[in-house]
């Protein structure tokens, strides 16, 4: 059996908008979501009544335990598909990880089996009032009583155990992340919309940065938001006659956890292999090999992730991304260089969960990134961690 | 005797773990099916896949040996902020190569520490009859 998508390159993207990406946006996010869900489906040169399909994944991303209100604290398919006064045959939510991934790929295939014509993919995230990850919680129990009596809590430390457990393997050094970090937040300055607008960082001040959890500083980690963006999708075929250049997706590839492990453990070996073998599927999806890519945009939630990714699709061999991106092996401004973070990332952007790495792959493929246009024709999107995210392939050319 | 720490809650399948820590034990659940262990026991056997595994919770020499670790310099839970700053150790059991614990290394941050460096259980006595694994190195 090939591992090839049948419908690769069959379904297109055709149109999008995104909020501006603020720490506390003036309206509630259910507002913010039905707007932009209306500027991206007139953008598509469509109107809602054509929107016949909605998916989307409602996870709020903190430990906190903060309530999930749906059009207050997160926004559902099915609660924007209301509010918008669309009447659709397909609505459904991704509860997995990977989130962005995961949704696109429910609504690839929905519209390549023509359960849906046109699909709106949104995400919309929020940054709770009270301190993001802060737990009150006066016993564990459940999953969380194998780790936070110990007092292993929160995705900084869930991170800083494989992050640490790298350099140690392979002699990097904090000092080396610097060069990630730095990298994102100049690609996230130039970006009007992103919340580090005009906002680059030195090499002096990440180091400057006191760690949190050792080897982690502030600066490896998005910094939480209130954003939405919405996608159109429909088959090529629609999208050719609709007022942008169609940006295709050629395959996808999800990743689940594979070994039995305490919550939120993330040994290095599980990441690497599981990403292995994600990278490995996805590349047989979509039909093409790393060597074909010239716009790859690795997840970087924490900064980590940037040379996990790397390796993994292959960009540097194995242990090699933290001189590999020191080098400036992923420089954006430097010709020959992949420029894997030059949509700013999450680092560059704040937590907008996969989102930035598919709208930069949107807007170069589409020939609409404006004065940060490059020649690019091949881009993939990542989310999440190697072994637990996913990632998709787009192409300018159907196939 | 309180820390303020959030204890563990014990359910129907962690009960016989919990009650061997209070004894100051390091046990590891073995599927009376296929005789693999693990950790935390789970619905399903994560080795032969049985629906019923019944496990056991048979005692650990608690050696192992660190593969990562952190030091944690602010807490989002109650109850750690006068430990602060701590070391957490990635173990691998000796014993279970394939399972790893996450605990507090006792030895305090200034301790001499690498990947692959012994460890040994120890632990922490949250409340009466409450006490968490954590580790300390061996010499
Ligand atoms: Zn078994």
């Amino acid at each position: 059996m090939s591992g090839r998508f049948a419908a690769s390159g069959r379904v297109a993207i055709a149109g999008y908008a995104q909020t501006p990406i603020e720490r506390h946006a003036g309206q509630t996010l259910g507002a913010l979501a039905v707007d932009t869900a209306r500027r991206a489906i007139a953008d598509a040169g469509l109107e809602v009544a054509d929107v016949d399909g909605f998916v989307g994944s409602s996870l709020l991303p903190t430990a906190g335990g903060h309530a999930a209100e749906d059009g207050v604290s997160i926004v559902s398919p099915n609660w924007l598909a209301q509010h918008l006064g669309a009447n659709p045959r397909y609505a459904v939510g991704f509860t997995g990880i990977g989130q962005l991934p995961g949704s696109v790929a429910l609504a690839v295939n929905a519209v390549a089996s023509g359960a849906a014509e046109v699909v709106l993919v949104h995400r919309a995230l929020h940054n709770p009032p009270s301190r993001y990850h802060g737990n009150p919680m006066t016993a564990a129990a459940g999953q969380q009583q194998w780790t936070a009596p110990q007092g292993y809590f929160s995705p900084l430390a869930m991170i800083a155990l494989p992050y640490n457990e790298y350099l140690q393997r392979y002699g990097a050094r904090r000092d080396d992340m610097a060069a990630v970090v730095v990298e994102a937040r100049k690609n996230g300055a130039r970006i009007p919309w992103s919340y580090w607008h005009d906002q680059p960082l030195t090499t002096e001040d990440y180091l400057a940065a006191p760690t949190l959890f050792d080897p982690v500083c502030r600066y490896d980690c998005d910094i939480p938001v209130d954003g939405v963006a919405t996608f159109v999708f429909t088959t090529a075929e629609r999208a050719r006659h609709l007022p942008h250049r169609p940006v295709h997706v050629a395959g996808y590839a999800m990743s689940a956890l594979s070994r039995h492990r305490l919550p939120l453990h993330w040994p290095l070996d599980d990441i690497v292999d599981g990403g292995a073998e994600l990278a490995r599927r996805l590349w047989s999806h979509a039909g093409i090999g790393p060597a074909d890519v010239d716009l790859p945009q690795v997840y970087d939630g924490f900064s980590p992730f940037v040379w996990l990714w790397l390796e993994v699709l292959g960009f540097c061999p194995p242990g090699e991304a933290h001189r590999f991106v020191a080098d400036g092996g992923i420089d954006s401004d430097r010709p020959g260089a992949l420029p894997a973070l030059s949509g700013g990332g999450a680092l560059g952007n704040g937590r907008m969960h996969g989102v930035p790495q598919m709208l930069e792959c949107y807007l170069q493929l589409s020939g609409r990134a404006g004065e940060r246009q490059r020649d690019a024709h091949v881009g993939v999107a990542c989310h999440s961690s190697p072994h637990h995210g996913g990632a998709v392939v787009y192409t300018r050319d159907p196939a | 005797m309180s820390t303020g720490r959030p204890p563990p809650r014990p359910d129907e399948r962690s009960a016989p773990y919990w009650a061997a820590a209070a004894r100051h034990e390091l046990t590891v659940a073995r599927c009376s099916r296929c005789g693999a262990t693990t950790l935390p026991p789970d619905l399903t056997c994560p080795h032969c896949g049985s629906t019923d595994p019944a496990f056991t919770f048979v005692a650990t020499t608690g050696q192992g040996t660190v593969r990562s670790w952190t030091v944690v310099r602010t807490s989002f839970l109650p109850g750690f902020d006068d430990d602060l700053p701590f070391v957490l150790v990635d173990v691998e059991l000796d014993e279970h190569p394939h399972i790893r614990l996450i605990g507090r290394l006792l030895d305090g941050v200034d301790a001499p520490l690498r990947a692959g460096a012994g460890v040994e259980v120890a632990f922490e006595d949250l409340e009466p009859d409450v006490s968490v694994p954590a580790f300390r190195l061996v010499p």
